[in-house]
This record gives C-alpha cells, structure tokens and sequence, in this order.
C-alpha cells in the first residue's frame, strides 16, 4: 500500500534512530545508577547505595535548588531581553535586513561558547575594560565576575541568539491581516501587542523560553567560569562528584533528577504552546 | 504588504527600538570581538591595558598539524551530523504536522528529549554505549552523538515553519492528482526551504561548537572545540583566541556564502 | 547563469580543497613515524618536552589531555584495552590505576634508580613489593600562593594569611579537595604521619576549620581559571596550589609568589607508567629513560605548561649548569635553604595522598558540602 510506505519513511527514522542511539545510552545511564564502585571500577550490580547517598545529603537540594531557580530567572530574562529585539527585526525592518540579522545570530553559534565565555572573563574583571570606561565616569569598579551576575551574562550569552531567532521566526511568520484588523478597529500599538501579537506568536515565546530554560539548566560553563562556582549548580555537582574515585553512579543519581525536571518543564511547556492547535 | 501599517508613524519609537537591538547585537557580539582582538595581544594573560600587535599566536597554533586535523575532523562532524539531523528533524516535523497517532505524545516526546540531558552525562552515557557498539574514539561516534544532540533543534524550527503553511496547500495538490511524494517535492518542500537551510547551518553550528560530548567521545581523534578545551582546562594561552577567530572568520565566509547562493537562487 | 554555476562551484571546491589539504602539507615531510598515545596532564606531549625524542626516534606523540586523576581513570575504563601507550599520572593515582589493573608491571633495572635522591627511590604506591609499576620523573611543591602587592612574605608564611582582612573575598581555591584540604589539614597541626592520615576527630576538625574560611571565599577555580584569576587580580591568594602556576604568572609580569608556609608544604608528584596492552612498551622505556636522563629533566624542570622540580642528581647539576637562575629560584642546589630534600628531610614537606581513614568520597562530600555552604 502506497500510503502505508509515505507515513513510515516520515515516522519510522526517528524512531530507530533514538531506540538505538538516545535510548540506549539512557537505560544503560539508568542502570550505571544502580552500580557500584569497586577497586575504582564500576561492577554491575543492583543496589540502592547511591540513590539514598544523593537523596539525603543536603548539598544536593541545595544544588537543585540554585539550578532551577537561576534557570527560571534565565529564562524570563532571555524572553524579556530577546523580544524587542525580535520585534525590531520581525516588524521595522526589511525582509533583507531579518534575514541577515537572522544569520548573523547563528555565527556565535559556530564561535566556541568556551572562548566567549573566556572573553568575558576578560572584559568583566576589576581590572578590566568595562570597569575602566565605567571608572572615566566615576563610577565602580564593581565586582562583576564569581556571582550571579557573571553566571546570568554567561547565560545570556548561551541562550540569546537562539531565543532571538525563535521569537524573530515566530513573529515574522504572524499574518499581518490580523494585525492589520487590529489597527482598523482602533487598537493602539500596545494594545495590538498584547492581544494580537504576543498570543500569535505564542509558540515561539514559549519554546524559546522552554530553550533558555533547558540550556541554562544544564550548563555548568558559566556558573563554573564565570560564576566561580559559588553556589555549584547541578551540572557542576555532576563533575565534582565524578572526582571522587569514578562514582559515575552517583553522578547518574544527580543527572536523573535532572533529566525528569527538564522532561516535566519541557512537557508542561510545549502543552501550553501547542495546545488549542488542531494537530 | 511589508510595512505594518499607518500606526508607525512613530520615528522616534522606531529608532528606540532599533537603538536597543544594535544594543543586543552588541552584547552578542562583544566577545567574539574581544577574542579576536586578544588574539593579536602579545600577553599571555590578556588584561587592559593592551601588550603588542603579534601573530605569534596564529603562527604557534597553526604550524601543530593536530589544530589543523580538528578543523579537518570538525568540519566533516559538522556537515554529516547537519545533514542527518535536519534531515531526521524534517521527518519528525512533518509527522507531527500531519499526522495523529496512538502514542503520538510520547513520539514527540522522544524526540525532544535529548536536549534535557545534561552535556556530562550524555556525554559519558554515549561513550559507554558506543564503546559496546565498538565505535567510540571515531568520527562516526561524534557523528552520531551529535545527530542525536542537533536534531530536536531541527525538528523545532521546522515544525514551527510547517505550523505557518496552510494544510489547503497540499491537500490542494493531492486533489489536483499530484502523489504525496510529488506533493511533498513540490509544495511542502519548496516552502520549508528557508527552514530546511536554517535548521542544517543550527545543527551545524551546534555540532562545530559541541565539547563537552565530543571529549569524551573522540578519544584520540579530536574536534576543534576539545583542542580549545584542552588547552583551556590545561594552560590557558592565547592560542585558544588564535583558533577562535579562525574559525569565527571561516564560519563568517561561509555564511555569507550560503546567503548570497540562497538569494541568487532566488533570483535565477 | 553557466558563469554563476561556475564561479560557485569553483569557489566551493576551492575552499573545501584547501580545507583538507592543508594538514597534508604539514606532514608532508614526516616519513611515518611511528606513533605514541599519551594520557597526561597539559603540555607533556607539547614540542618543549617531546620534539628532541620525538626527533631522535622517529616517533610522534599523540596526547589525550585530562584535567584531574578522576578524568583519568575514567578515560582508561571507558576506552579499549592498548589504547594509551603511556600514562602520566599523579602519584597517588598510580595504586588505583594498578588497583582497577589499567598499567603494565614494569623492569625497574631499565631505569637510573641509583641517580635518585635516595628519598624518591622507594616511592610509595609505586611498588608492591620489588615489582615497579610507575616511574617518577618530576614533583613540585604546594604552599601559600599570594599576590605580593597586597600580602607580604611574612604574612604568608602561615596558611592563617587565607583569613587575612585584606584578601576577604578574594581568596580563591584550585577546584580538587585534595590539595586544599591538605593544606588546612596542616594547619591544623596534622603533621605526623600524614595531612592525610586523620582519625574522625581530626577530621572532623578540619571540616569546621575550612567551613570558617567561606566568608573569606571568591570562588572555586580549574586551571584556566586560577591563572586567569590570579593574573587579573580578581583573586589575591589561592589555596591549594603552588609555584607551579606562579612561576608561569610571574614570568609573564604577574605580582603574584609561592611560599611554603611554617605549618608545612605539599609535594606534588608525577609519574610514568605503560598502559596496559600496549604494544610500545620498549619505546614507551626508552622514552622515560630519556626523560629521566639530564637533557630529559632540565626540559621538565623548564616545561612551558607548568614547571616541575627533578628527582635525579644529574638532573640537579644539569639545570645548574644549563640554567642557574632558576636552579636558584626553585632551590635544585644540594644544601641550600629552600631545597626540596632539605625540606622533606626536615619534615617540612609532605607527600600528597589520597585519604587514608575516610574515603575520597568522603572528603569529596565535604568539598560539594563547603560549596554550597
């Protein structure tokens, strides 16, 4: 039947892609968990230790705590930063101009985060460039590296383009009838905003906040580099943990919860953005 | 109809937000100029005040034949990974678009899940895993690795194209007698196109920048970004500037490229 | 359009063309050496330590860099038996990568024991018995390290100087709990046997004592970071480290200076086993031979990725000889004040190890739990 081969070569490869090469690794991950280390190598086995080792030290809530916390702030604040921007490039600016805007936006991409991240440490030190303009102001210098607001420009750093790019796509593809009617029957700019814009272009709010959130969470390069671990996040626990005598297991525990926060967020959002869609 | 109509007769809020998205780009931007200028710095450390204009950093890093086997390893990891995920990504897309199913939730699921995985462990769970397959410590490996990595981004900006095309369109071609194959050639391609591009430069580019897997999964045959890494964890050195402007000018050209081909194809 | 077609496909051969020919240009000279896989920190298979070897044998290193002895072991676990030819690792390392069975027995008659400082010939964890496993070929010291603009020698002469007002905020740690906790181990008075070698109460002594530095804290550093933050001055003393990363600040310009404290110093120490299943074991010999012969260590000794100080007599004299000034500054001349086996000798020095009445996780706990306090 003609169309049951159309349907699988779409459905099909996704499937016997991830069975093989996602889900393997991650019920081998869920087994390492319950491992144990002996003579600094990992024995199959099927024990509990490292589940109830993680669960009740008091470092690890504290952990998850930071990381979700900081995630969610990172989040909003890429969605805030990202969206005038996208509403510059979506609607005051020629189609020419968004498309290179948009390509431009994908070159950091093939900078390496890393270097970007050094860079930074450079331009936000004391004794740095932006403290010394700031200093011709008489202002400063302020301590900007090893706190949070390092980590957030870390962040920011990570998860802009790919937030702007969204939102720009998701604005720019948003029928401008509707706005059009908006306009006729009297909205104001703002107005048109809130009630047109923002709900069309919903999906690539959401799913832009939903990136943010998740590359942020999981990243230990900014809160390592630039927010000089104080507090560790997750991902740094991870490592930190791993250095102990190759406890892998433990650090499968810690990588666990994480990706079953991640999967509920990730869920719970793209719910949001695609519900009400006939799909 | 491009411009958005008589309500902009606002120049000055126009400039505003132009101002501020020249002020992001900035932001975007800064390091990437900071590299570059610091890897033309004499100082080891790069610090204000600035040292001596010098290329003995591109010179260093470029005469050791390892830097150019990563770019060499990284470029070809890019464009095989690109290709399979934009192409799995497309796949996954349009089903979603198209079709419902039994278990569909969890199909979209899985197809979204790798991105929550954080870098370490997925890293370590694929070296473990393509060890037993016999493929760790190859570009086959970090291929796939990558692949599995890129392709959620792919399907997202292509389900996000396709949620813009009328379904009319290709139910209009199938009543007109076309296939779904000629259909999809035809209609649903041609307008996915600007996706398809976007969404093969993206996994590219989260391919080529991509460390954390690729260290623990190309063992002796490196990617560019676990040079950098190396050499960051290990001894920091303004090499890391040397071969980060490199490839942030080569990535530039590219770009370009592929924007210029884009609108002359266009054109033609 | 035929032009268009032309110019495009031309441009795009061009730069793939290019791309891929360049690293055949490079090696375009190199007649097949035969090849070395190395597991080592940074800057051991860079041209400063390896190109005369290299050159002489017609051999090429090929390095896997790890940052830490736990990346290590899980690198060699993960990957296939004969992967690493050679292994560099720190000494305490050395018993678990024997323990897990990951390094080849070694012939201890191939190597110049008897140029050894007799202090360093019976390295332990090197030997079970009279069978070798790891060669050591060089070690360094870990004290105070300080910014000499706002602290002077005097007052970092005490590991107290991390709770000196004038650094509040701006002391940092290098991010592995061993070398750290070591260090306010000793200030603790834990001398004999070891920093290392508490009962629970000590321990547990040392845990509250490094809980009162937090305040004192800006952050937790790798390697990039330690140098990157030392030099920019964002942190004014670092805990857990030593000369081995303010020489290479100081040669650059950096205010910044190692002391070894009257609580006592730590000495860190590398070494050279063979991988297990490798097939390059002579080589892999004679490379250490060689590394441990004069030439060997005075290119050690001066290594641009962080400098170490030399177990062999030979090795004394021949930086004496070959570099004066900084046989000097590192102390390599028998009999003088700041000399390492003078040092030992005088129990002002101890041997960095792992944990010896707690586990590592267990000091590990402790590090995550001082983080996030």
């Amino acid at each position: 039947m003609r169309i049951d081969g159309y349907r699988y070569t779409w459905r099909l490869p996704l499937i016997v892609w991830q069975a093989l090469f996602f889900i393997g690794p991650l019920m081998l991950m869920v087994a390492m968990s319950f491992w144990l280390v002996r003579n600094y190598r990992m024995t199959p086995d099927f024990v509990f230790d490292n589940w109830d080792r993680m669960m009740s030290r008091s470092f690890f809530w504290d952990a998850y705590e930071v990381t979700l916390v900081r995630a969610c702030v990172a989040a909003v604040l890429a969605t805030l930063i990202a969206f005038p921007a996208s509403y510059a490039l979506a609607f005051k600016v020629s189609d020419t101009v968004r498309r290179w805007a948009i390509f431009l936006l994908v070159v950091p991409f093939f900078t390496s985060y890393l270097v970007r991240i050094y860079a930074w440490q450079v331009l936000l030190a004391e004794s740095g460039p932006i403290n010394a303009v700031l200093g011709f102001g008489g202002i400063g210098p302020f301590s900007m590296l090893n706190s949070g607001f390092g980590t957030m420009v870390g962040y920011m750093t990570l998860v802009l383009p790919l937030v702007i790019i969204l939102q720009t796509t998701s604005l720019a593809g948003i029928d401008r009838n509707l706005i059009e009617a908006a306009w006729n029957l009297g909205a104001s700019p703002v107005r048109t905003l809130f009630r047109v814009i923002i709900p069309a272009a919903k999906v690539g709010l959401i799913i832009g906040a939903v990136f943010a959130f998740i590359l942020s969470f999981g990243d230990f390069v900014s809160p390592f580099y630039l927010g000089g671990s104080k507090p560790p996040t997750l991902s740094i626990l991870i490592i930190d943990t791993t250095k102990s005598g190759q406890q892998w297991p433990l650090a499968a525990v810690v990588a666990i919860m994480m990706i079953v926060t991640l999967f509920v967020v990730a869920v719970a959002a793209v719910g949001a953005a695609y519900g009400r869609r006939r799909s | 109809m491009r411009r958005t109509g008589g309500a902009e007769a606002d120049g000055a809020g126009r400039g505003g937000v132009l101002l501020y998205l020249a002020i992001v780009f900035a932001f975007v931007f800064a390091p990437i100029i900071t590299s570059m200028i610091f890897s033309f710095n004499s100082d080891r450390f790069p610090t204000v005040p600035l040292g001596e204009f010098t290329t003995h950093w591109y010179e260093t890093a470029f005469s050791r034949p390892e830097v150019w086997e990563a770019m060499q390893n990284s470029l070809i990891v890019a464009l095989t990974a690109a290709t399979l995920s934009t192409a799995l990504g497309f796949a996954t897309a349009y089903t979603d678009y198209r079709y419902n199913f039994r278990f569909k939730s969890a199909y979209i699921a899985l197809a979204l899940l790798p991105p929550t995985i954080p870098l370490v462990i997925m890293g370590l769970a694929m070296l473990a895993w393509l060890a037993r397959l016999g493929i760790s410590g190859t570009l086959t490996g970090i291929i796939i690795a990558h692949t599995v990595m890129a392709a959620p981004f792919a399907m997202a900006i292509c389900r996000l194209r396709l949620s813009q095309m009328d379904p009319a369109l290709e139910a209009a071609a199938w009543n007109l007698g076309a296939s779904q194959w000629r259909a999809m050639r035809s209609v649903v391609v041609p307008f996915c196109l600007p996706a398809i591009v976007s969404a093969f430069c993206l996994t590219a580019a989260v391919s080529f920048d991509e460390f954390v897997v690729a260290w623990f999964v190309s063992g002796l045959n490196k990617t560019v970004p676990v040079v950098i890494l190396e050499i960051l964890q290990g001894n920091v050195d303004p090499q890391i500037n040397a071969i980060g402007t490199f490839v942030f000018l080569t990535s530039m050209t590219l770009v370009v490229v592929a924007q210029l081909l884009i609108t002359r194809r266009r054109k033609a | 359009m035929t032009h268009t077609k032309f110019t495009r496909r031309t441009l795009l051969a061009g730069t793939a063309g290019v791309a891929l020919a360049a690293p055949m240009i490079n090696r375009a000279w190199a007649q097949d050496p035969v090849e070395i896989n190395m597991l080592a920190w940074y800057g051991h298979a860079e041209p400063d330590m390896v190109e005369e070897f290299e050159a002489e044998n017609n051999v090429k290193f090929v390095p896997k860099y790890y940052a830490g002895g736990d990346n290590m072991l899980a690198l060699i676990a993960q990957s296939p038996v004969g992967t690493y030819d050679v292994i560099l690792s720190d000494a305490e390392f050395v018993q678990q990568l024997n323990a897990a069975g990951y390094i080849e027995p070694m012939d201890s008659s191939l190597f110049p024991f008897d140029d050894f400082w007799p202090e360093y010939q019976n390295f332990p964890g090197h030997w079970t018995g009279d069978q070798l496993w790891s060669v050591m070929v060089r070690f360094g010291l870990l004290g105070v390290a300080y910014n000499t603009d706002a602290l002077t020698r005097d007052e970092a002469m005490s590991y107290n100087a991390y709770w000196n007002d004038k650094v509040a905020g701006k002391v940092g740690h290098f991010d592995w709990h061993l070398p750290s906790l070591g260090q306010m181990s000793l200030l603790n008075g834990n001398r004999s046997p070891s920093p290392y070698d508490i009962d629970e109460a000590a321990w547990k002594a040392v845990q509250e004592k490094t809980l009162t530095l937090k305040p004192q804290v800006g952050g937790y550093f790798d390697y990039g970071g330690t140098f990157a933050s030392l030099k920019n001055g964002e942190m004014l003393a670092m805990a857990g480290i030593g000369d081995w990363i303010t020489a290479v600040l100081r040669k650059d310009g950096a205010p910044v200076d190692s002391v070894i404290p009257e609580e006592g110093g730590i000495q860190w120490t590398e070494s050279y086993s063979i991988g297990k299943g490798s097939t390059k074991a002579e080589l892999v010999n004679k490379f250490i031979q060689y590394m441990l012969s004069p030439r060997g260590q005075v290119r050690s000794i001066q290594m641009a990725a962080y400098p170490g100080l030399s177990p062999t007599k030979s090795g004394w004299k021949a930086i004496q000889e070959a570099n004066p000034a900084e046989a000097e500054r590192s102390g390599l001349i028998e009999g003088a004040e700041q000399s390492p086996i003078k040092l030992l000798s005088e129990n002002r020095v101890f041997l960095r190890d792992i944990p010896r009445q707690q586990s590592l996780e267990d000091w590990n706990d402790f590090w995550s739990e001082y983080k996030t306090a």
